[in-house]
């Protein structure tokens, strides 16, 4: 027996088997203790009442949610409304990010200095300010429904939002973008096997050709077929506003445009930072071999850099991801504003509902996590 | 010997407290009250005319009035409160966790609410409609010509569920934009988001002062629902829940009976109606059997009024929100105030 605590493996298991054993008993002690306490002031637990019906209208649906599915349901619209403003903000937030951190290192003194104030301005403004100063301009720029700007006679820019028309059966459209992304997947194999064969025998397959049916002719054909062949509900201005299509609403832009502005700031530090770090002669040496600026940048200075700016970004990103929350302040249905507002006060089981949140926000968390690791992996220093 | 001193002690101290004291059942909330030295009172983040902070930082309105009668109730002392002004999404947390005694904030009494939440009502000191503030431009009169329009919403509030319902019943397409407070949704119906803004004709009157240009807009006279509203407590302190209940009821009876603050005093010695008596604790010891004084509902009258003066001077005729009695008249006048009798 003393034998065994002698050994150093064992011991190592058997402590880590004890903490596990009391931290999972400390969370069925809170979890028991929690739902005792709930039984006796007459509160409801569980979670049952995911399945209740929501009873909650929703202005931003990307999924087939009514008001009378269920409040799993109206998770899931939150669920997806979230993800969708993040990650549209990460990649929009990313671009401008760059290119701002791009122009804080120009050698023209009047795009250094414009970069400059704007990354120092909207570092030092809280992003709730960003939130309602966006969704105030955002409102205030638009006009009613009835002096609405339209586009092609079939989309409308107004106070409501930017009704656009959709089909009224998606499946041929659903259809034909699969067959697109089908065939962009196929022309990005195809370039890497004749990108393999080229390295092997000097002749590689006639990529001119193949890209353009590929990445041209076919996906308009696909699309124009699909526009053609369905039916369009076009949206139309019917009594308070446009009836029909579908609708980006204000809130949304709001929010978007908000995080954008707001996390490009800091990306473009991180961008600079990364730019800064490169060294010197790396750059001197480009220069010696006769490479123009552009293509510095392209294959010396970006690559050198990214392995400083991959790292910090995660947690950009990170950030843009919980942030998203701030649309509820106005009004975005994304999944705090539904799920731990309209639902949790709809229900009352508070404990339940926040703990869902967490854990959403959490496996999001670490899935965007667990990507920035691998794109991190791949950039990183080789060493051989 | 020690412990024959103790139990001495024990049973001159029980033989000495008041009669009616023993006989009570516990109530850990007025002990925790009367500990404090103050109620501690959930009201409405700001409302005119329910509840609303002054520019001294003053709170007033119907709901306050009923906290301040309470406090009135237990110290003697209307100023004895404190207020935790609470939004929609954090009213039921901060009464179910002890954080106040009591919610007074225009919260409409319903089912689940009552089945699943833990909390009681214990009585209607207010009975609000759901209905609309739109554009005078718009030049709709009725709900149902809302067909196709925008609506702004407080999120989690009765009004949330119960336009999507309306609507749905009806068939009519309505768009609707929950947001987390009362004060963002009319701001947003204010800046042109929506066509209309919903809550109950009550809430609205108040609320109608907060629009940049009050007079461009009309309030919808049609009610789509019927929202009780009172006094909100927690499950598990049953008479602490009498305590708040006959004290709204005695506010109610009070004006039944004709007893006001100008005439309290008198009626309290002169009066011959046993009623009245038994209310002001000139007969009985009615005060006791609650765990009071007996003069409680005196000072409750004193500091607020009865029922009939506290509305007119917080959302009546008397306020400016000019509020008609309407169905908040009570019963003997054709509205639906009631209470059972004091006896």
């Amino acid at each position: 027996m003393l034998a065994l605590w002698r050994d150093r493996r064992v011991r190592d298991i058997l402590s880590q088997v004890g903490v596990g054993l009391i931290l999972v008993g400390l969370t069925v002690w809170f979890v028991l203790n929690a739902s005792a306490n709930l039984r006796q002031a007459g509160i409801a637990s569980g979670f049952d009442f995911l399945g209740r019906t929501s009873g909650i209208e929703v202005a931003f649906v990307l999924t087939d949610y009514t008001a009378r599915s269920s409040i799993y349901d109206l998770l899931v619209v939150g669920v997806v409304n979230t993800i969708v403003v993040s990650l549209l903000s990460i990649v929009a937030a990313t671009l401008l990010g760059f290119l701002i951190g791009l122009a804080r290192l120009s050698r023209h003194w009047l795009i250094a200095t414009v970069a400059g104030v704007y990354v120092e301005i909207v570092r030092n403004i809280p992003l709730l300010v960003f939130v309602f100063f966006m969704y105030g301009g955002v409102l205030a720029a638009l006009p009613g429904p009835r002096d609405s700007f339209i586009f092609f006679g079939i989309s409308a820019l107004n106070n409501r939002g930017f009704t656009i028309p959709v089909p009224v059966d998606g499946a041929l459209m659903r259809l034909a973008l699969l067959a697109v992304t089908l065939s962009i997947a196929a022309h990005v194999v195809l370039a890497l096997v004749s990108k393999k064969r080229r390295d092997a025998t000097g002749q590689g397959l006639p990529m001119g050709v193949i890209g353009a049916v590929l990445l041209v002719l076919f996906p308009l054909g696909a699309l124009s077929f699909a526009t053609l062949m369905s039916t369009w509900d076009i949206p139309q201005l019917r009594g308070f506003n446009f009836r029909g299509g579908f609708v980006l609403v204000p809130e949304f832009v709001a929010l978007f445009l908000a995080l954008v502005t707001y996390t490009a700031g800091f990306i473009a530090e991180i961008v600079r930072g990364g730019i800064a770090s490169v060294p010197k002669g790396q750059l001197e040496a480009a220069r010696a071999l006769g490479l123009s600026p552009m293509t510095t940048l392209r294959l010396v200075t970006v690559p050198l850099a990214l392995r400083v700016i991959v790292p910090p970004m995660t947690s950009q990103y990170l950030n843009v991801l919980k942030n998203s929350s701030f649309g509820a302040a106005i009004a975005y249905p994304e999944v705090v504003s539904l799920f731990m507002g309209s639902a949790l006060v709809a229900t009352g089981q508070a404990v339940e509902i926040i703990a869902i949140t967490l854990a959403i926000y959490l496996a999001i968390g670490l899935a965007v996590s667990a990507f920035m690791n691998w794109y991190n992996a791949r950039v990183a220093l080789v060493t051989r | 010997m020690k412990t024959r001193v103790r139990f001495a002690a024990a049973f001159v101290a029980a033989m000495t407290l008041p009669a009616g004291a023993q006989s009570l059942a516990p109530s850990p909330t007025l002990d925790a009250v009367r500990a404090r030295g103050h109620l501690e009172c959930g009201v409405h983040i700001g409302l005119p005319g329910f509840s609303f902070a002054n520019d001294r930082g003053e709170w007033a309105g119907l709901d306050v009035d009923f906290c301040r009668g309470l406090a009135a109730a237990i110290f003697g002392d209307p100023t004895k409160v404190r207020y935790t002004p609470t939004t929609v999404q954090q009213r039921w947390a901060v009464l179910q966790s002890g954080q106040v005694d009591l919610l007074s904030r225009n919260t409409t009494i319903t089912f689940s609410r009552n089945a699943t939440l833990g909390v009681n009502f214990v009585g209607i000191n207010f009975y609000e409609g759901q209905t609309f503030i739109v554009r005078r431009a718009a030049r709709v009169t009725k709900p149902a010509e809302l067909d196709g329009a925008t609506v702004c919403v407080a999120a989690g509030s009765t009004e949330e569920r119960q336009a999507a319902d309306w609507f749905a019943e009806r068939n009519l397409k309505v768009t609707i934009i929950n947001f987390q407070r009362n004060d963002d949704a009319i701001s947003a119906y204010d800046s042109g988001r929506c066509d209309a803004y919903t809550a109950g004709v009550g809430a609205l009157a108040g609320q109608r002062a907060k629009l940049r240009a009050p007079n461009d807009h009309v309030v919808m006279t049609e009610l789509i629902s019927n929202d009780p509203q009172g006094p909100v407590t927690r499950w598990g302190d049953e008479r602490w829940q009498a305590i708040v209940r006959w004290t709204l009821n005695g506010m109610i009876a009070a004006e039944n009976l004709g007893v006001t603050s100008a005439n309290v005093d008198q009626m309290r010695t002169t009066s011959r109606n046993a009623e009245i008596r038994r209310l002001l604790g000139a007969d009985g010891n009615f005060g006791q059997m609650l765990g009071l004084g007996n003069d409680w509902m005196v000072n409750v009258i004193k500091a607020v009024g009865n029922y009939g003066e506290s509305y007119e001077r917080t959302v009546g005729r008397g306020s400016a929100l000019g509020l008609e009695r309407g169905v908040n008249q009570l019963w003997t006048k054709g509205g639906l105030l009631f209470t059972p009798p004091f006896q």
